[in-house]
């Protein structure tokens, strides 16, 4: 998306004051911050001061939602030598590579697939949309439903095969691995979308003058497709990871971070400390190291906006 | 945004080219549909069949038990919850996007892009993070479990994305517009009233399409800051069966999943194109 419009304002246009410059100078006044306050008073309420207070509280003791005592970085001390942490910070690492690692290829292959289509494309993208056009919670609680160890279908067939009932939930590997697939299951169409649009501005004419030099389509995708798509890659990169890193909704719903804490990502885990152990000071020290992970993808995102100019 | 699509030729080699595209669409369907198929299944059984095990897909004998059974006082508040929910954010957000977008626009300047860069950071900011804050800052007041408390939050989680989309559009109308406008006599809040709000029509549907989805799937906002059972929403209704079910409620569950989906499904196939573009405009969802 490119935004070079050569008319915009007059701070760009230098020219001599015609009657609509000197309008537009006029306008050039305080008037237009008016337009910015509600928004800005949204965000202090909504972010800013709940940012403050997150700090503020986990640099106090807390008791049941109650400040407490100035007790400066015990509550850090406390994130950095609990002896779990390692293990939360594996599982968010797991569980957000591994659903990229399905979601990205897959997204990128659907969006391929689509985009070469000649029939039944609107059926085909409402069928690979479908996943994402369901809340994360039913996302989570349909899956729930369809492995359950004794009604799902999933059993039914494990145990055709001979291999007893499927109970993923409750051993700690294969929840994880299950809460990871559902997770990449639901996101993999926002991969797709965003391919998708980047797949319609790469010039057919390329594919064209590679066919004539005569290469094959494994050759159009690695010297066409892939190198115009780099950018596109990185961003849904950067997109997926920060929707993992900040899940929570798909966790919750199905295993609530158990059993014994294998599915408790650093989120799950400023959910659980907050509303099962009531900790506040020690869910706000969690919450700002995730604040801090998403602060670093935040910038490599803001760096690929101004590159693609959006 | 381009519009450039890629053209296609019909050849004979085509048919044959296509097999592995149609392989991947089959294996697609294999993996998206079963738990899809499962639920629709299940709610069209009678309750006892619906634990029967080894299971059946095909219902038999066919029965509305599972939709009949929905119409309870607490599952219909959960519907207009959320419709409040999504309706307020959709007044809400607009209200307050729309002129931020528009100056932000048309009166650039350093200051007001660090104004929007910010916002944009900030909207970025995992939602736990501010949940947990707001929860313990307004649990004891009398702010907690109140339709404007949760309006707004939702508002400020999806503004950074709206006023983005917003602006895209307010770029493409010429500026001469609203200067012929200005020479006219309008003051600002008039051409954006008069001139503006008109030509972004197709953005503003899409930005409320967009609130509406967001809004209506949204789980965490009414499981955090809704804290009665009166005040929660549809996606807190799906997973109250499983938190607090008892007896064969799987019919009921499967029924209120479908139920709640058919708004959105309904939206997203009469207006695919504008779903799809205000989706996908600001990257991270929910």
């Amino acid at each position: 998306m490119s935004t070079n419009n050569p008319t915009r304002t007059s701070y760009e246009t230098a020219t001599p004051s015609t009657g609509i410059q000197a309008f537009r100078r006029a306008r050039k006044d305080r008037m237009v911050w008016v337009y910015v306050v509600p928004v800005t008073a949204v965000f202090l309420f909504v972010f800013v001061g709940p940012l403050i207070y997150t700090a503020w509280t986990a640099l106090h003791e807390t008791s049941y939602y109650q400040i407490g005592k100035f007790s400066g970085l015990n509550s850090f001390a406390e994130l950095f030598s609990d002896s779990e942490l390692p293990a939360r910070i594996w599982t968010t690492l797991v569980f957000s590579l591994g659903a990229l690692v399905i979601a990205l290829p897959a997204g990128l292959l659907s969006a391929i697939v689509l985009n070469n289509l000649h029939r039944f494309k609107r059926s085909v993208r409402s069928l690979f949309l479908l996943p994402w056009l369901f809340s994360q919670a039913t996302a989570g609680t349909i899956w729930l439903w369809f492995l359950n160890p004794n009604y799902g279908p999933a059993s039914a067939i494990t145990q055709a095969l001979g291999f007893g009932p499927t109970d993923v939930f409750s051993s700690p590997n294969s929840a994880l691995v299950a809460v990871t697939l559902m997770t990449a299951w639901w996101s993999y169409p926002q991969a797709m979308l965003l391919f998708l649009g980047a797949l319609q501005t790469v010039p057919v004419e390329l594919y064209e003058s590679l066919k004539v030099d005569g290469g094959g389509i494994r050759h159009a995708f690695l010297n066409v497709t892939l190198p115009h798509l780099r950018n596109t890659i990185v961003s849904v990169v950067i997109v997926l990871l920060m929707l993992y890193v900040q899940m929570v909704t798909i966790i919750l719903v199905t295993t609530r971070g158990g059993p014994i804490g294998s599915t408790e990502t650093l989120s799950m885990r400023v959910y659980n400390q907050m509303f099962d152990r009531f900790d506040l000071s020690g869910a706000s020290a969690t919450a700002i190291l995730l604040f801090a992970v998403n602060i670093v993808l935040t910038l490599v995102a803001i760096r690929f906006r101004r590159k693609e100019s959006l | 945004m381009s519009t450039t699509t890629s053209r296609r030729q019909g050849r004979p080699g085509a048919v044959l080219r296509a097999v592995p595209a149609w392989a991947y669409v089959i294996l697609s369907a294999a993996v998206v549909l079963p738990p899809v198929a499962w639920i629709v299944s299940t709610s069209l059984k009678t309750a006892s069949d619906t634990i029967e095990f080894p299971p059946r897909w095909i219902p038999d004998p066919l029965s509305f038990e599972g939709y009949v059974g929905l119409l309870t006082s607490t599952n219909s508040r959960f519907f207009i919850n959320s419709l409040i929910y999504a309706v307020g954010s959709i007044i809400l957000a607009l209200a307050i996007s729309i002129p931020a977008a528009y100056v932000a626009t048309r009166y650039r300047s350093r200051r007001m892009e660090t104004l929007m860069t910010g916002i944009l950071v900030l909207s970025m900011v995992p939602a736990i993070v501010v949940f947990i804050a707001l929860y313990s800052m307004f649990v004891r007041t009398a702010l907690i479990n109140t339709y404007p408390l949760l309006i707004v939050v939702y508002t400020a989680i999806i503004c950074g994305q709206t006023i983005l989309f917003l602006r895209n559009f307010i770029e493409n109308i010429p500026v001469e517009i609203e200067e012929a406008a200005a020479i006219d006599g309008c003051s600002r809040i008039q051409i954006l009233w008069r001139i503006i709000l008109p030509l972004i029509r197709p953005g503003i549907a899409a930005v409320a399409i967009f609130i509406f989805v967001f809004v209506w799937n949204d789980f965490l906002v009414g499981t955090v800051l809704a804290t009665t059972e009166d005040m929660k929403t549809v996606q807190n209704g799906i997973v109250r069966y499983i938190t607090t079910g008892f007896g064969s409620f799987w019919g009921l569950f499967a029924a209120f999943i479908v139920v709640a989906f058919i708004p959105v499904l309904s939206i997203f196939l009469a207006f695919q194109r504008w779903f799809v573009a205000g989706m996908t405009s600001g990257g991270v969802k929910g």
